[in-house]
């Protein structure tokens, strides 16, 4: 079975929320890139836990091949971390992708996905770390006619009579939720998966001799209105927080705690 | 001739009249539409209840649209996607309007996928640029940036706004009646192909629906402190909430963690110890009416937000305050 894992690379999200907190993040003349090159760029972090439920399934006895694919102006670092991680193999399609939006990802990467061996299970991160938005494994699955899982905390493949299945465990707001699908599907990973794996030395040693399989944007034969944004970016701001906190002190902690609630009471909060 | 039509879709709103995430949408559908010189109508799908209607009028909604095929009874996704799409193919709405929820982070981009439309979730703003082109300002960066889309021309304009962006305002003139059609929609041979095999079972009092609201993060120091946090919740009448690093760490439980990753809520009242006030954790209580933060870094980015601050312990605060809430 083919796992095929989608990964992005994103400004380390920290660092970019320090600089916007000390209101120091420079975005450039277009309005709507973030340039400071101070700020290290990195795989996304839900990315990076999407190939670690790749390698648990692996783990877990599954017979699969783990592909990792990203597209980006420069997606050699993130591949590079992915073969240290322990992926099979690399795909990258080097693109500027401030061209297009999220349904041009999608269709790019479905069209890579299809031109590159297929995918029994489609695994991405719940969304980028960047600009939040989530939307890719959805539209992806669409594209592909996949039914998409999302917000997983853990998952595990078995053989059915009918063919393998996905079962997954969903985070939702009203607790677990335990779903099932034949596959192919498309699932996504949250956070609740836990920490993923270090590299090992040995692996990331070995990880410098792969090479991944480059795809240009011409041999995906897209039509380029699957390109053309639809909710095109068109600016970056930091918004302003006005504060207006109320220090509430006293002698003893005591004290305190007394003073605070007796605000929180005047202010007809508590009873 | 026919005028441009805007969509609101909602559904699971008639519990117990319209919640108030539907009444901010609607409040929304308005003024956007209003600047498109567009029809509002709200899209129902699946239970109806007729104070729906009256909901509608109060907003300024010229029509509602309602879809009550049996498959429709209980949500599925598959089954949803395929209602919206045959609704848009019929209907033709300019833009199709959400509230953000669980399932809305599925269904909207799935919806977008099959029309081959644009999407835009996390909004906080909306509205109409210079030439006519529906604008959304969503939040971005775990919620400290935030991202301006300009949708081109394909249409619908699929967009999920964040419960709290906007407050609830009724029409300046609630108009004639609204007038209800239904929509006929054909969902008997879609096939839902993901089987719940273990349903969510929610436990304890929706943080959502709470009015006051207790919050833990890293400055509890440990897992047995969590502990502190539920007792004061207990004493204020509240309900235990977490920050997402103590949720990962396994301090609290997933369904506790508020922020754009988990629940975004907005009580009368929401006290926060320990927890720094990373936008990721803002983005979900930001809209709270009162914050109160108890951190021992007088720089921790929580008190600029916050109406009341402690600066100290929380360790040393939490015990006074739970005895002081209890002696009343």
């Amino acid at each position: 079975m083919r796992i095929v894992v989608c990964a992005k690379e994103v400004l380390e999200p920290d660092a970019v929320n320090a600089y916007a907190l000390a209101g120091r993040l420079v975005i450039g003349q277009d309005g709507k890139t973030l340039s400071q090159a101070a700020i290290p760029r990195l795989m996304n972090a839900y990315d990076e836990q999407a190939i670690e439920a790749a390698l648990r399934i692996r783990d877990a006895g599954v017979d699969c091949t783990i592909a990792v694919v990203s597209a980006g102006p420069n997606p050699a670092d993130v591949l590079k971390h992915a073969a240290a991680l322990g992926a099979d193999e690399l795909v990258a399609v080097p693109f500027d992708t401030s061209q297009t939006d999220c349904s041009g990802i999608a269709a790019l990467l479905a069209a890579c996905i299809r031109r590159s061996g297929g995918g029994d299970l489609i695994l991405c991160g719940r969304q980028a770390s960047d600009d939040d938005q989530g939307v890719v494994p959805a539209i992806l699955g669409e594209l592909l006619d996949m039914p998409v899982i999302t917000i997983a905390r853990e998952l595990s493949v078995r053989q059915s009579p009918d063919g393998p299945v996905v079962r997954v465990t969903r985070v939702t707001p009203n607790g677990d939720e335990t779903v099932e699908s034949a596959l192919p599907a498309v699932v996504t990973i949250s956070n609740e998966l836990g920490q993923p794996r270090y590299p090992t030395a040995a692996r990331t040693i070995a990880a410098r001799r792969m090479q991944p399989a480059v795809v240009s944007l011409e041999e995906l034969a897209l039509d380029p209105k699957e390109l053309q944004p639809k909710a095109a970016l068109t600016q970056l701001f930091v918004p302003t927080v006005q504060g207006n906190c109320e220090f509430i002190s006293g002698e003893t902690p005591t004290e305190t705690a007394e003073r605070l609630l007796e605000r929180l009471r005047a202010d007809g909060l508590l009873e | 001739m026919t005028s441009d039509v805007l969509a609101v879709c909602t559904w699971d709103a008639s519990v117990d009249g319209a919640s108030s995430e539907v009444e901010e949408l609607l409040t929304l559908g308005r003024r956007v539409s209003d600047a498109l010189g567009t029809e509002l109508r709200w899209l129902v799908l699946g239970p109806w209840s007729p104070e729906l209607a009256e909901v509608a009028a109060t907003y300024g909604v010229t029509g509602i649209d309602r879809a009550q095929s049996p498959e429709l009874e209980t949500f599925r996704a598959d089954v949803y996607v395929e209602a919206l799409a045959q609704y848009c193919a019929r209907c033709s709405p300019s833009a199709l309007l959400f509230s953000q929820t669980f399932d809305v982070r599925l269904v909207a981009p799935r919806l977008a996928g099959r029309l081959g439309c644009g999407v835009v979730m996390n909004g906080l703003g909306l509205d109409v640029d210079a030439d006519g082109r529906l604008r959304v300002i969503a939040s971005a960066y775990g919620g400290d940036t935030r991202a301006v889309y300009v949708f081109g021309d394909r249409r619908p304009h699929i967009v999920a706004v964040m419960p709290g962006a906007v407050a609830p305002a009724p029409a300046a003139s609630s108009g004639a009646g609204v007038d209800v059609r239904d929509v006929e929609l054909d969902l008997t041979n879609v096939e839902e192909r993901v089987r719940v095999v273990e349903p969510a079972r929610a436990q304890g009092p929706r943080l959502e629906d709470a009015q006051i609201i207790v919050a833990g993060g890293r400055g509890l120091g440990s897992p047995a402190n969590y502990e502190l946090i539920e007792q004061l919740a207990e004493a204020v009448g509240g309900v235990a909430a977490a920050s997402r690093p103590i949720v990962d760490d396994g301090w609290a439980d997933p369904s506790r963690q508020i922020g754009l990753t988990g629940k975004i809520v907005r009580p009368a009242l929401y006290i926060a110890a320990g927890v720094s006030g990373a936008s990721q954790h803002m983005a979900g209580c930001s809209a709270a009416k009162t914050i109160v933060a108890i951190n021992r870094d007088p720089d921790a980015a929580i008190f600029r937000y916050a109406r009341y601050g402690v600066v100290g312990d929380c360790l040393e605060i939490l015990p006074e305050l739970i005895r002081a809430a209890r002696t009343r």
